[in-house]
């Protein structure tokens, strides 16, 4: 027949284009991604809020801080400054930094030239309402053997408001610096701890980075073990690095576990070589979808490459279902075969890209790429298994094992004998109590936690260099504006002293916020005015010898400093630590950081900015948890959509009481499997949901296929029992996974599968009516 | 200016240290470790580059080889310090208060606790030690080797005999410190007080 020598070549042309495509696309960098973030939604469309997310993320994922732990502190030292240069070295790191050397001069410039800018609240307050005190304390200090080393010699600071403004200074808790070498050193543990950090020149979103500097991290491990020393690292790199390792080895793990379950099964049903053909559809269907997937998106995550691996069981049921008809028909021609069913095979793409399609609806940009992935996925698949594969299987003599038969002849015999006894009505009764049941225990549980396999090395690590340091930086932060800097200093003001009462509380460890730094314009002019009462309290520092001169000039000077900015604050060498805060202005306004230390309470931190205007919370974790939750609903309904489009879809074969059978056997389904995993003491998550949604697409076409009867009872449900085994055994092994979300995923669809193969039989309506 | 570093420098010497000479650094620090309990007068002088005349203060310390150093300034102003192993404590309205930063391991102001932050066993790590004459009359003098503590002192001198007698501070703006315990004594243990002021 001419279609029959016609198609093959024009899937032919189309599959070379595609893979033309396919080859532009990954020409250079492979086009994949591991950045967890853009697999969540966008939680803003506030640039600012996006722009400050970007700011806090960013030393997550190009950053690395190491300890160098040695007993002896020389030890330690020599051998964090022989890893910072062969890191240098190594071409990855931007910078590696292990010692400090400051650039005193500045310093006192800085100093000088912030005095009346510079000076803490409680300095300033203590200048303009006490000033009497304030000489006071002065004369005191400069009698005190332990006020400790001013910069600025006094002769040109009598006052020592640079004293104070050094001694106001923020100190990183548990870090000391090593004078002689510059290193900085925390001591824990009977251990001098060195502290390294490494920034690299891309961040962790670069493919090839985390296992590059996860590499160099494990062979300076060993260098260290040689030497008695220990390294502790931290990074968002590691974890990236480590995501990505697991991510291919699952990748081989579930596709391979797959390919060579279903490639033994294929062998062992149908005991010819030629049949293993019938996985190109497979590696066709991987080809469309991730061709696809980086067309529309630019790129792919690894997690939908995990979650996609699992499409081989669904897309090897296409050729499964006309390969299964060589039970009954004999002899078996392959194009006969496909055309006898085609419509069923047709109905079995449309139903599973509705199913796939629906998550797509969400707004998880995960979802998205996964449905994107499958849907194209699945026609890829169809399009082989209908076009090319009877050509290449064309006059094969298939003689299938007879056992599967017998085995599902078994099957149908029990169940028929089954309902012989109990009836039909009693056994739904029984399940739906089953249901009731469990779906009354059933709890629900989200975070994003779940998407990342979080090593238990990784995060005792991380922990240690937390506590090593007290450096514990937390995710949530405020974002605060204002009209002005006047305005957005006031406001964080009013916020600091909100958290100094947190901190008092020992609910919080601290906190940065800008006007720690430098004072408003307003209050450096108040603090300028105030100057003016000094000379009628400066008598103790003139009995020191001070000369009236000096103290003057020194007055004049002040006077004549041009008040600063937070841009000029921020430009000397102390405001370092600063900087990142500030996120400058914009048409709206001006907007800063106010970043946190020590975990929180993330209500608690929300409620403190209740009734401050401008300030915001920005707890991204928190609320994409919300998401998650509120998301689980949008997909129910989903879910539900989904089905009345398939139910409509199949008005037209089956007429609505049939097609209406066929689409509430797989809501049973997966309505079994949510109680399942209340049972089993599993919670409900997203991603459970999520893996339902699919099950009801899959099993509507288990039930298609139960209630043609092509065939036979018996052969119906081998072919059934195939479908279900191949795409249990894709999707039954991502509950191996180690990451919870995808390990959860795979779960949820294993139980359905489970369920859908059970129920499928109910779908035949003949059968149903000759029981009870 | 800071004062800090000579009782650094005392704890230091009475544990540091370890250069074979004539006299050497392991003898002074013998020398200077032998007695569990140093009291005496001090005289503090602050030669500050623009005042015609040195901040002069006196008062009384008491160094243990246990509990760390009493330091107690008596004229012209009043102020109590003492320094052990959890950092300096002043005392205010009778009460110890430990002041911030300055407790082991949390300073990090990243120029100034460089020099607030000196450890006992870094001296010779900090400085170049150079130790002349015998053990009635020694004097030691420290020179700076990084680079951050070049920027604050020049020199640190110290002489003495049975006990520290006398240290001279030279920072590189130009300002200067000397502090002399001319006639300290040695005791064996602590008077009630003293117990006191180092228990709480």
């Amino acid at each position: 027949m001419p279609t029959e020598r016609r198609l093959p070549w024009l899937f032919l042309t189309l599959l070379l284009a595609v893979l033309a495509l396919a080859g532009w696309q990954w020409r250079g960098a492979a086009p994949l991604s591991a950045d967890l973030m853009t697999l969540v939604p966008g939680a803003t469309q506030d640039a600012l809020v996006q722009r400050a997310e970007q700011r806090m993320q960013e030393p997550l994922n190009r950053e690395m801080l190491v300890l160098v732990g040695h007993p002896e502190r020389d030890r330690a030292i020599a051998l964090a400054r022989q890893l910072a240069d062969s890191w240098s070295a190594s071409g990855l790191f931007e910078k590696v930094q292990w010692s400090v050397q400051a650039d005193l001069d500045a310093v006192r410039q800085q100093l000088l030239q912030g005095r009346l800018a510079m000076l803490s609240q409680a300095d300033r307050n203590t200048l303009i309402a006490q000033p009497h005190t304030f000489i006071e304390q002065r004369v005191q200090r400069l009698y005190d053997s332990f006020a400790g080393v001013s910069l600025v010699p006094s002769q040109e600071d009598w006052l020592g408001l640079t004293g104070l403004i050094q001694n106001s200074q923020p100190r990183p808790a548990a870090v000391q610096l090593d004078t002689a070498s510059g290193a900085l050193i925390a001591e824990a543990d009977g251990q001098q701890w060195v502290l390294l950090r490494a920034r690299t020149h891309s961040n962790a979103f670069d493919m090839h980075l985390p296992l590059q500097v996860a590499d160099l991290l494990s062979q300076a491990r060993l260098q260290a073990d040689q030497s008695g020393a220990r390294l502790l690292a931290a990074s968002g790199l590691l974890y990236a690095a480590n995501g990505q390792r697991q991510a291919s080895q699952e990748i081989t793990w579930v596709g391979g576990g797959a390919t060579v379950g279903i490639l033994l099964l294929l062998l062992l049903a149908f005991r010819r070589l030629r049949v293993l053909l019938a996985f190109m559809p497979v590696l066709v269907g991987m080809l469309f979808g991730a061709t696809a997937c980086v067309a529309l998106f630019g790129q792919m995550h690894v997690m939908t490459l995990v979650l996609g691996s699992s499409l081989i069981g669904v897309a090897v049921d296409y050729p499964l279902h006309y390969l299964s008809k060589s039970w009954s028909l004999r002899p078996w021609h392959s194009w006969p075969a496909l055309k006898l069913t085609l419509p069923g095979l047709s109905l079995s793409l449309a139903t599973s890209c509705i199913g796939y399609l629906a998550l797509a609806f969400t707004p998880f940009p995960a979802l998205t790429q996964i449905a994107i992935f499958s849907a194209a996925g699945l026609l890829g698949a169809y399009l082989s298994a209908t076009c090319l594969l009877p050509a290449l299987l064309k006059g094969i003599d298939l003689q299938p094992a007879q056992w599967p038969l017998a085995v599902a002849q078994w099957l149908v015999d029990r169940r028929e004998g089954l309902l012989r006894k109990v009836g039909s009505p009693l056994l739904l009764a029984l399940l739906v109590v089953f249901c009731v049941a469990g779906l009354w225990r059933l709890d629900s549980r989200n975070d994003i936690r779940q998407w990342v396999a979080s090593p238990p090395q990784l995060q005792e690590e991380a922990q240690a260099v937390a506590r090593i340091t007290g450096y514990q930086p937390t995710s949530q932060f405020y974002l605060v504006r204002g009209a002005d800097q006047t305005q957005l200093l006031e406001r964080m003001q009013a916020l600091d002293t909100r958290l100094d009462a947190l901190i008092a509380q020992g609910t919080l460890k601290g906190y940065m916020a800008l006007d720690r730094l430098v004072a408003s314009q307003a209050e450096q002019q108040r603090l300028r005015e105030s100057l003016k009462q000094l000379p009628a309290h400066w008598q103790p520092l003139l009995a020191l010898g001070v000369t009236p001169q000096a103290l003057a000039g020194e007055l004049a000077q002040l006077q004549a400093l041009p008040p600063l900015d937070i841009d000029q604050a921020l430009s000397g060498p102390l405001s370092e630590p600063w900087r990142a805060l500030w996120l400058g202005a914009d048409q709206h306004g001006v907007a800063a950081i106010v970043s946190l230390q020590g975990l929180s309470d993330a209500s608690l931190l929300r409620a403190q900015a209740d009734g401050l205007e401008g300030v915001q919370l920005i707890d991204r974790l928190g609320d994409l948890n919300q998401v998650f939750s509120a998301t689980q609903l949008s997909a129910a309904e989903l879910k539900l959509l989904s089905c009345v489009l398939i139910v409509l879809l199949l008005i037209l074969p089956f007429g609505l009481g049939g097609a209406l059978r066929i689409v509430a056997l797989p809501l049973l389904a997966a309505l079994c499997s949510l109680a399942s995993l209340a049972w089993l003491g599993q919670p409900l998550t997203l991603f459970s949901l999520f893996g339902l949604l699919l099950v009801t697409a899959i099993s509507v076409d288990y039930a298609i296929l139960m209630h043609e009867q092509i065939g036979g009872a018996a052969v119906s449900l081998l072919g059934t029992l195939l479908a279900a085994t191949t795409t249990w055994l894709s999707f039954g092994l991502l509950a191996v996974s180690s990451t919870p979300a995808v390990s959860n995923f795979g779960l949820a669809v294993s139980l359905g599968l489970f369920f859908s193969f059970l129920l499928a039989p109910w779908a035949a309506s003949r059968p149903a009516k000759e029981c009870p | 200016m800071s004062t800090l570093w000579r009782s650094l420098l005392l704890v230091g010497l009475m544990s540091a240290c370890g250069l074979a000479q004539a006299f050497g650094l392991a003898d002074l620090s013998r020398q200077l470790g032998e007695a569990p309990v140093v009291k005496g007068a001090f005289i503090q002088e602050k030669h500050l580059r623009a005042l015609p005349q040195p901040l002069v203060s006196k008062g009384h310390f008491v160094l243990t080889r246990e509990h760390g150093l009493l330091w107690l300034l008596q004229t012209p102003v009043q102020q109590d310090v003492r320094l052990n192993a959890n950092g300096i404590a002043r005392r205010d309205a009778g009460r110890w208060q430990m002041l911030p930063g300055s407790a082991a391991g949390t300073q990090q102001n990243k120029l100034f606790f460089a020099v607030l932050q000196g450890d006992s066993s870094g001296l010779q790590r900090d400085f170049e030690l150079n130790l002349q004459g015998s053990a009635e009359h020694w004097q030691l003098r420290l020179t700076p080797r990084s680079l951050l503590l070049k920027q604050i002192f020049t020199q640190i001198n110290i002489d003495g005999g049975r006990f520290v007698e006398r240290i001279e501070l030279r920072e590189t703006q130009g300002d200067s410190t000397l502090l002399r315990m001319p006639e300290s004594t040695r005791a064996d243990s602590l008077t009630e007080t003293e117990q006191r002021d180092f228990a709480d």
